[in-house]
């Protein structure tokens, strides 16, 4: 049940497309949520952490591709 | 009380990943000296509170199974001695939105919440669960009820049912906040403000003069009450 101030079509918008598939992955001690690229490629799409160090480490920042992930 | 949990058991199992990608000798690793250990955390709330449903892609979505591990590690961390919550929220999930907001309250760690650009709908209840909430002076805030049409999920809903989660939303924040209780229905229910809707739009010192948020400021306002509150929670004086 939701109480937002968006019209539920704007909500729902899209409902029926397959969602981007994403995994979370950890890089250097960080959490982050990542978008598989195949190729043994990742992008990062956001970091996962409330500390505010985390969000400063250059290998995180979303749009980094991280290589070496198994997908 | 927390410190004798083995936390080289732990550091070993956070690194095993990064030692594999290491390994493929691909990705830059930090090689710099860690930064200083900073004594506050940030919670960012931002998009859609996600609850029991998984939104579609375009949302932008603070998920609630993120969230409350992440507060829960907060609050058993002796390091982490306050946490700012940073709301830019359109509402979301009532259920996912009311379990952030009781987490928040009940925990030890002082909280601050800062409402910047929009703490909307489910996202009162949240700024007001921190010990000391902060709007910036453009951020705004609906106040609106929970719409009976078009916003009832999967389950058939009575207008009873409805009732009910209105009045937990209402009750939360009269419980912590100091806005009336028959202010915030008035406000709730006002009509001519809102195009498609009853509500009401408060934009930063009005949610601070109807008294459900307790200061305009910024972050510095904001960190600068978490360090207070701090010194305060050293002499036993918070909770």
């Amino acid at each position: 049940m939701l109480h937002t101030v968006l019209p539920l079509e704007d909500v729902l918008e899209g409902i029926e497309e397959e969602p981007r598939p994403t995994m979370q992955l950890m890089l250097g001690g960080v959490t982050v949520e990542a978008e598989p690229l195949g190729d043994f490629q990742a992008r990062v799409v956001r970091v996962l952490s409330t500390d505010p160090r985390h969000f400063l480490e250059p290998h995180c920042q979303p749009g980094t591709v991280i290589h070496g992930v198994i997908v | 009380m927390y410190e004798d949990l083995e936390p080289e058991k732990v550091s070993e199992q956070e690194a095993s990943p990064l030692q594999t990608i290491k390994e493929l000798g691909q990705m830059g690793t930090p090689s710099s000296p860690p930064v200083e250990e900073l004594p506050f955390h940030c919670l960012t709330i931002i998009g859609q509170i996600e609850g029991h449903m998984v939104l579609p892609p375009r949302n932008k979505t603070t998920k609630y199974e993120h969230v409350i591990p992440q507060l829960v590690a907060i609050e058993q961390n002796p390091k982490i001695k306050g946490l700012l919550v940073v709301l830019n929220t359109v509402g979301g999930d009532i259920e996912a939105g009311l379990a952030i907001a009781e987490m928040l309250k009940t925990m030890k760690t002082p909280v601050v919440s800062l409402v910047l650009g929009g703490g909307h709908s489910i996202g009162a209840p949240i700024a007001v669960a921190a010990d000391h909430s902060v709007i910036s002076e453009t951020a705004t805030m609906t106040i609106h009820p929970i719409r009976l049409s078009g916003l009832v999920i999967g389950v058939p809903q009575t207008y009873e049912y409805l009732d009910k989660m209105q009045e937990r939303v209402i009750r939360f924040i009269v419980q912590h906040s100091r806005v009336a209780e028959d202010t915030l229905r008035e406000m709730m229910f006002r009509t001519g403000e809102l195009v498609r809707d009853v509500g009401t739009v408060l934009v930063g010192s009005e949610a601070v003069r109807v008294g459900l948020i307790d200061e305009v400021g910024g972050v510095g306002t904001a960190l600068e009450r978490l360090s207070k509150l701090v010194a305060q929670d050293r002499q036993g004086g918070v909770h």
